[in-house]
């Protein structure tokens, strides 16, 4: 189940970031030691046949340019960080609401919560940003040439047995 | 023919990616409306012509569906061609806004999909589309 969750996780990823900002990312294997101003986290939770959060950090860098590609501004340096923080809810709204889907089939009906993107020096933690007794379900790690994002699905357990293939595009 | 669009989304940056991709698409743009919720869509839809709206449905002080509904209830606003835009995923809800009368573009779009949508809303021109 964990590594059908990953790569749809994935596949469901790099297809957002391709159509709403033109970027293509690669799997990634470790989670490098970034310094912790350089990287911003966002959360999203959602509600349904299962319950969980999405959380989502990813490279200052990166995201200037995902904003700046979907904004299509030609310099990146117009972008500021209310728009950073927008572009991370939206493409986390998005990327939520097409992994589920994707995890259960089209019968299920998920609710998916408002998009949250925490100050750099805020630890996400059960309790902090992830709802007390939710566990690690799944973990994604991209690699793109201005840096890193990675994707960590928390969830209650209780997905679904019938969960889909990972056929997305 | 120029169209006049209300865009209706609580995120800036979603707003901007539509205008953006309705450029790409090459709609004839006339006036361009924004608003970040449905009661500001209502009040843009009550004191300008609108020839499409474009509405988001999960979004603050009132959501796109009640924004919807509120417009079939109204005889001014009840014929003009609705496009959801949105992540929503289940067959039950997207089947409802069918019901709605309404059409609908899953998220993430393509400029291709935006613009073939709107000639069938509209019921203009031939979409690429066999």
């Amino acid at each position: 189940m964990k590594a059908e969750l990953e790569e749809i996780m994935f596949q469901v990823t790099i297809d957002t970031l391709e159509k709403l900002a033109f970027m293509f990312a690669y799997m990634g294997e470790d989670e490098k030691a970034w310094a912790k101003d350089s990287m911003v986290t966002g959360t999203v939770s959602f509600t349904g046949p299962f319950t969980g959060t999405l959380v989502m950090t990813i490279s200052v860098e990166v995201l200037q340019e995902l904003t700046a590609n979907m904004l299509g501004l030609d310099d990146a340096e117009d972008v500021t960080e209310n728009l950073r923080s927008d572009a991370l809810k939206e493409t986390m709204n998005v990327i939520c609401g097409n992994v589920l889907p994707a995890v259960t089939g089209d019968e299920y009906i998920f609710d998916i919560g408002v998009p949250e993107v925490f100050p750099a020096d805020q630890e996400i933690t059960k309790g902090s940003g992830i709802p007390v007794g939710l566990d690690l379900s799944a973990k994604v790690i991209l690699e793109f040439d201005e840096g890193q994002c990675v994707l960590s699905l928390f969830s209650d357990g209780k997905i679904p047995k019938d969960a889909v293939s990972p056929e997305v595009g | 023919m120029a169209i006049n669009i209300l865009i209706v989304d609580d995120s800036g940056v979603m707003r901007a990616m539509i205008l953006k991709t309705l450029r790409m698409a090459g709609v004839p743009l006339g006036d361009i409306h924004q608003a970040g919720n449905g009661k500001e869509g209502l009040d843009i839809l009550a004191d300008q012509w609108i020839d499409l709206a474009i509405v988001d449905i999960n979004m603050p002080v009132m959501s796109g569906e009640e924004m919807i509904d509120r417009m079939k209830e109204d005889p001014e606003m009840k014929e003009v061609p609705v496009i959801v835009i949105s992540t929503e995923g289940s067959k039950v809800r997207i089947e409802r806004f069918a019901q709605m009368g309404v059409s609908f573009i899953h998220k993430p779009f393509t400029a291709e999909i935006v613009r073939d949508t709107i000639n069938r809303s509209l019921g203009l021109g031939d979409d690429d589309e066999s």
